[in-house]
């Protein structure tokens, strides 16, 4: 008992340094995988036919495919193929984004179909194109709404983050892997490990609490009022 | 308000911009390592590689003038990374197969490793009654002694239930749960293990010795050749003996 308290208390600045890595392969994921998915999903309710089917076989593909064979296919294969030399960190971050903006994709479409059509009208009526509707009446109150589900994708990613360790990004769990290797103290590591992912998830979730209070508007919300 | 937002999100760019560079300048070779390997790759206390072929490789970029990073791999992607160039050495326990063979090179051998069955500290079980008795056993995966133990169970009339780990270690860890009675691995990991954990070392089972040797890609025949000449030289040295002893790879 007291040999495991040692061994994490000498091996909790290492993991630690690991859960900064986790941190920026997951902001960075979900950054481009806001960016990502709000534009397919404008283009999966708005756009034309071949945009619906490019953004829906993009979809279909990403949500597809497991996480783990995307990060060898692009790490080892397109990125190679393309000549780009990305750190592992930085492979990870991307198809990590590209993943999550699959998911995103339907979040955003959801939020945006849960407002109803005659707001959309009502700004032609008043003069508004499309893109003005688009970016003024629709998004500001589809992000809202958007908020919960995010935060559901971004406890998902997190933990997803946890797979870079196969092609060598230095994160949390790959680092409790090097410390248990060496000292046979897994369970104790493992244990501290998932401490580690549940205060990340735990302040990643509550800020986007804040924020979806904070974001709030009077009169019109989930939350009644 | 605006302006705040703005502050926090560029710092948040340029973190992930920090993750994102590569630096590549001056005659630098990457390593890749199985940092899951001790005492011949690991991640010491301080969180740095450390082991035997670690300490050897910084020993011959010396010699040969190169800067070398020691990158940590897992070891199911590792020739795939050495082929995608990801890295350009595996130095890292890895014995010479003519299956590996095929893909990549391998310097000249440095070290001898016998296959051993790990047990139990406790047991009273012979190898004849593990092989034949309908165990379960365990091996790290994309091993030889994995493979070997699955192609070699039919015509040797064995009928063991053979598991794969990610790592010596943890196959160590289920023996200790009850989950597989035996684990082959290498006889240097298992003195590791046994100096640790309540196990023993049963012995051989069968498997030839393998050789250790340092892979390369199969077109850098230029950093083969001098990689081979300072490994000589190397194990001409005495430091060669003090590394062998520092890592208790005879026990």
């Amino acid at each position: 008992m007291l040999e495991s308290l040692i061994v994490i208390k000498d091996a909790l600045p290492f993991l630690i340094q690991g859960s900064f890595t986790t941190v920026v392969i997951v902001v960075g994921a979900m950054f481009l995988g806001l960016g990502l998915g709000l534009a397919m999903a404008c283009g999966m309710v708005y756009g034309r036919r071949w945009v619906r089917l490019v953004v829906g076989f993009y979809v279909w593909f990403f949500q597809g495919v497991p996480v783990l064979v995307l990060l060898f296919l692009f790490y080892f294969g397109l990125f190679n193929f393309m000549g780009l030399t990305l750190t592992a960190v930085a492979a990870v971050t991307i198809v990590l984004g590209m993943t999550t903006a699959a998911y995103q994709a339907n979040i955003f479409r959801g939020a945006i179909l849960s407002i109803p059509n005659g707001q959309f009208k009502a700004a032609s009526a008043l003069g508004m194109g499309n893109v003005q509707a688009i970016l003024y009446i629709v998004l500001p109150q589809a992000l809202r709404i958007s908020i919960p589900a995010w935060s559901n994708e971004f406890s998902i990613i997190l933990k997803d983050s946890a797979l870079a360790f196969v092609i060598g990004a230095p994160e949390i769990m790959a680092r409790t892997q090097f410390v248990a290797s060496r000292t046979y103290q897994h369970l104790p590591l493992y244990i501290t490990a998932g401490i580690l992912y549940f205060i990340l998830t735990w302040s990643g979730v509550k800020g986007l609490r804040a924020l979806e209070t904070k974001v709030r508007i009077p009169g019109f919300s989930l939350h009644g009022n | 308000m605006l302006k705040r937002n703005l502050v926090l999100f560029v710092a948040v760019i340029s973190l992930i911009a920090g993750g994102f560079t590569t630096a590549f300048a001056g005659k630098k070779i990457v390593n890749g390592i199985d940092a899951n390997f001790p005492p011949f790759a690991y991640i010491d206390k301080t969180g740095k590689p450390a082991g035997f072929d670690v300490e050897a490789m910084e020993w011959i970029a010396k010699d040969l003038g190169y800067e070398i990073e020691h990158m940590p791999i897992d070891w199911d992607g590792i020739i795939t990374s050495l082929m995608t160039k990801k890295i350009d050495i595996i130095a890292s326990g890895m014995s010479i197969t003519p299956e590996r063979l095929k893909k990549i090179d391998f310097t000249i051998p440095y070290w001898t490793i016998n296959i051993v069955m790990v047990v139990k500290e406790d047991s009273n079980i012979t190898m004849a009654e593990l092989m034949k008795g309908n165990n379960r056993i365990g091996a790290q995966q994309g091993t030889p002694e994995a493979k070997w133990l699955k192609t070699e169970a039919e015509p040797r009339g064995w009928n063991y239930k053979l598991g794969y780990y990610n790592s010596s270690p943890l196959a160590v860890e289920d023996i200790l749960n009850g989950r597989i009675v035996g684990a082959a691995m290498n006889d240097a990991p298992a003195y590791d293990a046994v100096a640790k954990k309540p196990v023993k070392i049963l012995g051989s089972f069968g498997m030839e010795p393998e050789d250790f040797g340092y892979a390369v890609r199969k077109d850098d025949t230029e950093l083969l050749e001098k990689v081979n000449a300072s490994l000589e030289r190397l194990m001409a040295t005495p430091y060669w003996d003090e590394l062998v002893a520092k890592y208790n790879l005879k026990n």
